[in-house]
């Protein structure tokens, strides 16, 4: 039986079959191109509007969306940025409207209750990449606005691409959660897979070390307990801590790469003195 | 733990993202929005991981969005000294400014016909002046003995 059919059948596919196709038309209408006015852009804001309600919509009939008000919030906040930040010609308010997207992001991160990853992603990519967005956007940036940022490639194939791609991932989106997951995949919890593995383990020094820190984290069984951060330093340096040392290198790597990428073209003090010799 | 609910819900906003993020890079020509785009998909991303995370109680997807905001600074840092280097040279930020590099066979991006840069010029407000203008004749007023 092909699912496809059978959601298509239902007034739900019907819904979102309805959604994607506003969506893809919208975006077509909110992308920079060349036949663009202002009632285009207009009427692209609305069926925008009617795509993302449909979609709310369609949240609603896989799970309920409706009932978590600050989800719903912070949620519309991230995608209407999102979407703002793909179709504002200006690369400044582009990067500006990011980092509203960014706000929603952390949000929702804080709703599912991972706070520390909710504040890092404030700290890290609002706080550092974004900014360092802006600095090369005003070192680079042409005054006024530049031909290229008010046409696009092919934005009509591509805006009917994202919407297809997107109707795809909701369709199996709700077919996960209309199937209970099965016993295959449900993974055991930590707190089995600890207190299994605990006994083992146990005669390494090491090993005991870091199960007596996670352990308590996972006793409750439960990752958003009131010491989530520390819960999961303890994870991150504990059974991760040859990605972190990996992590570290890899961001040396950069800085220097970095560096030596922009330093190339200039001449040193030493290829002076080879030049007069 | 989250319901099942709160994770279909977390999964359709981290596929929105994931998707406009994709639109973005297909379509825009400016480099520094294709990479504000490619950071619009890693984010996500990064809830799909998080939803999932929580949803079966594991720390792994958690610990792997630390990961990709490692990578996504380290990404940034490169990709934005690539771009200053390509901006140095071209004086544009566009990406078809490079189009010399493609395949034989694709066709040359022309820009026929460009839009009409509609931009609303911002109209700053009028102050009113305060108090009464002085009167005098303007050479008294640029003797510096009354000041």
């Amino acid at each position: 039986m092909d699912p496809v059919s059978t959601a298509t059948a239902s007034p739900s596919g019907l819904l979102l079959a309805g959604s994607v196709a506003a969506i893809a038309a919208s975006l077509w209408l909110l992308l920079p191109k060349a036949s663009d006015t202002v009632a285009s852009r207009r009427l692209g804001f609305l069926l925008g509007a009617v795509a993302l309600v449909g979609f709310a919509a369609t949240g609603r009939s896989l799970g309920s969306v409706g009932e978590d008000a600050v989800f719903l919030t912070v949620a519309g906040i991230a995608v209407i940025s999102g979407l703002a930040t793909i179709v504002t010609r200006s690369p400044v308010y582009s990067a500006i409207w990011f980092a509203m997207t960014l706000a929603g992001v952390s949000g929702v991160l804080l709703v599912l209750g991972a706070q520390f990853l909710g504040v890092a992603t404030i700290v890290v990519y609002a706080g550092a990449i974004l900014v360092m967005f802006l600095f090369v956007l005003m070192l680079a940036q042409p005054s006024g606005m530049a031909p290229y940022d008010r046409v696009s490639n092919e934005p009509m194939l591509a805006a009917a691409a994202g919407a297809v791609l997107l109707g795809l991932l909701t369709l199996s989106i709700g077919r996960l959660s209309a199937a209970e997951p099965p016993s295959c995949c449900r993974m055991p919890s930590r707190a089995q897979a600890v207190a299994a593995a605990a006994p083992a383990d146990g005669a390494a020094a090491k090993a005991d070390e870091s199960t007596t820190l996670i352990a308590p984290a996972m006793a409750g069984g439960d990752t958003g307990d009131a010491n989530e951060v520390a819960h999961l330093g303890a994870e991150l340096f504990g059974r991760h801590l040859f990605a972190v040392e990996v992590a570290g290198v890899l961001l040396l790597v950069a800085l220097v790469g970095a560096i030596a990428v922009v330093s190339r073209g200039e001449a040193t003090e030493t290829d002076h003195r080879r030049e007069g010799r | 733990m989250i319901p099942a609910t709160m994770l279909t819900n977390a999964l359709l906003v981290g596929a929105v993202l994931f998707c406009l993020g994709l639109v973005g890079i297909l379509t825009r020509r400016n480099l520094i929005v294709m990479f504000l785009s490619a950071e619009l998909m890693l984010q996500g991303v990064s809830v799909t991981l998080v939803a999932w995370s929580r949803y079966h109680g594991d720390w792994g997807g958690q610990v792997l969005v630390v990961f990709v905001l490692t990578v996504a600074a380290c990404e940034a840092a490169v990709a934005l000294v690539f771009v200053l280097q390509a901006f140095a040279s071209t004086g544009r930020l566009d990406a078809s400014a490079w189009q010399a590099l493609r395949e034989e066979n694709l066709p040359r991006v022309i820009d026929h016909e460009l839009p009409a840069d509609d931009r609303v010029v911002p109209t700053w407000p009028h102050l009113s002046p305060a108090g009464v203008l002085p009167e005098g004749d303007d050479s008294r007023s640029l003797e510096r003995d009354h000041v």
